[in-house]
């Protein structure tokens, strides 16, 4: 059996329908449940779904074999996985956003950055050798630099609706080409190649 | 309030666990002196400067710090390699060894998942060890540790740095680039590998040669593709010291419990030729991992050429669980209880079912009802008149 971690939200429908194509069984994650644990009906596959931030986790632990999960929460958790697949869907970038000119404030001479990706901005601008002031936020960070919270957010910028109702800008984009990715457990990729191995040939072929 | 709390990423052994450990332990250390390795133990203490100096310099941000009385900045040692390099340039004597331990490393990083910050690991070193047996015998000698542990159905998993290195000389790459394309390449990921080695202007052939790294695993028919799609040298010595080493290892024997992956591509300063690790379906990352390094004792003064590996027993000990095979200790088969008046009694009959080598237990409570809490073979009663087999 190949156990999959998939990301509960935006990207579930996309990912199950990629792999339904590929021949996988996915009716079970169609179905209104509250189990946890989805076994498909010919029991080749089993499927946990999960917050988009843990599908790294359970796949570098080898609890899943395999992951789809977004490029942005891989750069962000930071596991040791294979990535394998670039899937093509939830396509998105990790920009710096806010008002087109910063109001300064004699009290706080850093920018103000408020983030969920609290990793990624802290590699990045300690790359950059910025002092920041980083606020970790865990949804609906566009109301951070609209309430005075922070300045700028650093986030994932879909189409920029959001950002525009708020009269917020893009400033820069930071990381670009962020999209969903299929994951590997090292151990797993070796030791159930044999299961494994056509399942991404098939993928591979279904995306390109 | 007690304050009894441990900090994030360490932990007690509590007895059963323990008796699990030291079984394996017990197993592990026989096999080593069975087999012609002489124990060490490297000071858990060491100077910051020793391993932060080096040309494969621990990271700064992985170290356990403590201030010595004069000031100076000590460490928790961060890794039982290098230590044992550090031994063996600087205290032993004779060109060749071969050295075990039992040790415990410290990571003031790794907390949580798979990892704790105190890490378990068993190895061997050999020290002084050049060409492609010493590293087949050392890959065989893993492999009979592993089976050793109790531990079934696992896989060694051997790659060679050298053939990374040779694709990237092609590359003409910076020192940092390189590091960001291994990174790349060892999280199987081609397409940030690609993108990368696009904006460097690498061209096509040498370009291929690193895109075709991740799916160059399996078995030993993956040595014929990578020769393929090579012709630098260093890459292709790689191959032709893999095949060596695939050669001893199906005359010895164990070719089933190997495969090949030159995609594993670990730190290249550390390593310098073959690597490998132990791979279990139960655990999600390896269980043991080691491989060459011959220049890691050049800077504490002298070149050992050297070739090891080191165990995580931890990991271990979770694999062997998750497989049903954790050692259990051998029960108590004797058990006295004393009359009071009778303790001397009592205690002698222990001390002589000890010296038959059984393993007995003089209970604390008194009479025989005491006896009937405890699980064992035999069970004795202490009485003035003497012992009496309940």
């Amino acid at each position: 059996m190949i156990y999959f971690a998939m990301s509960k939200g935006r990207l579930v429908e996309k990912s199950a329908a990629l792999l339904e194509k590929c021949g996988v069984d996915v009716s079970v994650l169609r179905e209104d449940t509250r189990k946890l644990v989805l076994t498909s009906a010919d029991q080749k596959y089993g499927f946990f779904l999960v917050k988009p931030a843990d599908v790294p986790v359970y796949v570098e632990s080898g609890v899943a074999d395999l992951g789809i999960a977004g490029k942005d929460t891989l750069l962000e958790e930071g596991r040791d996985l294979y990535e394998l697949l670039d899937l093509g869907f939830g396509k998105c970038r990790l920009c710096l956003a806010g008002y087109p000119t910063r109001k300064s404030a004699l009290t706080s001479p850093h920018l103000r950055v408020a983030t969920k990706y609290i990793n990624t901005a802290k590699r990045i601008f300690s790359e950059r050798g910025e002092e920041v002031e980083l606020i970790k936020l865990n949804g609906s960070v566009e109301l951070a630099p609209v309430t005075g919270l922070a300045d700028v957010i650093f986030d994932v910028v879909e189409t920029g609706s959001t950002l525009k109702a708020n009269g917020l800008v893009v400033l820069e984009e930071v990381i670009t080409g962020v999209s969903a990715r299929l994951v590997a457990n090292k151990v797993s990729l070796k030791l159930k190649s044999a299961e494994i191995l056509p399942l991404v040939e098939k993928i591979s072929e279904a995306i390109s | 309030m007690i304050f009894s709390g441990l900090p994030a990423g360490v932990r007690d052994i509590l007895p059963e666990e323990c008796a699990a450990l030291d079984e394996i332990k017990r197993r592990l250390s026989r096999k080593f002196l069975m087999n012609g390795f002489e124990p060490v133990e490297s000071a858990t203490l060491e100077y910051f400067d020793t391993y932060s100096r080096i040309s494969n310099a621990v990271p700064e941000e992985r170290m356990f710090k403590l201030s010595d009385k004069d000031g100076k900045l000590l460490v928790l040692r961060p890794d039982a390699t290098l230590a044992i390099s550090r031994i063996a340039a600087t205290k032993l004597t004779a060109p060749k060894a071969r050295l075990s331990y039992f040790t415990r490393k410290y990571d003031l990083q790794e907390a949580g998942g798979v990892s704790s910050r105190e890490i378990y690991q068993a190895g061997v070193e050999c020290l002084g060890e050049e060409g492609a047996f010493a590293d087949a015998q050392t890959i065989a000698f893993a492999v009979e540790c592993l089976k050793e542990t109790g531990l079934e159905d696992f896989v060694v998993e051997v790659g060679h740095v050298g053939y990374f290195k040779g694709l990237l000389e092609d590359c003409g790459l910076t020192e940092e680039e390189a590091e960001s394309v291994r990174a790349h390449v060892n999280a199987k990921d081609s397409l940030s590998a690609q993108r990368l080695l696009e904006h460097a202007g690498v061209k096509k052939s040498a370009l291929n040669a690193v895109l075709a790294l991740p799916a160059l695993f399996g078995g030993a028919e993956i040595f014929d593709r990578a020769e393929a799609i090579t012709e630098n040298a260093t890459a292709r010595e790689a191959i032709a010291r893999l095949r060596e080493i695939h050669t001893h290892l199906s005359h010895m024997g164990y070719e089933k419990y190997v495969c090949y992956d030159l995609g594993t591509v670990r730190r290249l300063a550390y390593y310098s030729g073959v690597v490998f690790s132990g791979l279990v379906r139960e655990m999600g990352a390896p269980v043991m991992s080691g491989g060459r390094y011959d220049f890691l004792a050049d800077d504490f003064g002298k070149h050992v050429p050297a070739v090891g590996f080191a165990m995580g027993l931890k990991r271990i000990l979770v694999a062997l669980e998750r497989q049903g095979n954790l050692p259990a200790p051998a029960p108590v088969s004797v058990a006295v209880a004393c009359e009071q008046g009778a303790e001397a009694v009592g205690y002698q009959a222990v001390m002589q079912a000890v010296k038959e080598g059984k393993r007995a237990v003089l209970l604390s409570d008194y009479g025989q009802e005491a006896l009937k809490t405890v699980r064992a073979a035999e069970k004795y009663l202490a009485t003035e008149e003497g012992l009496k087999k309940i």
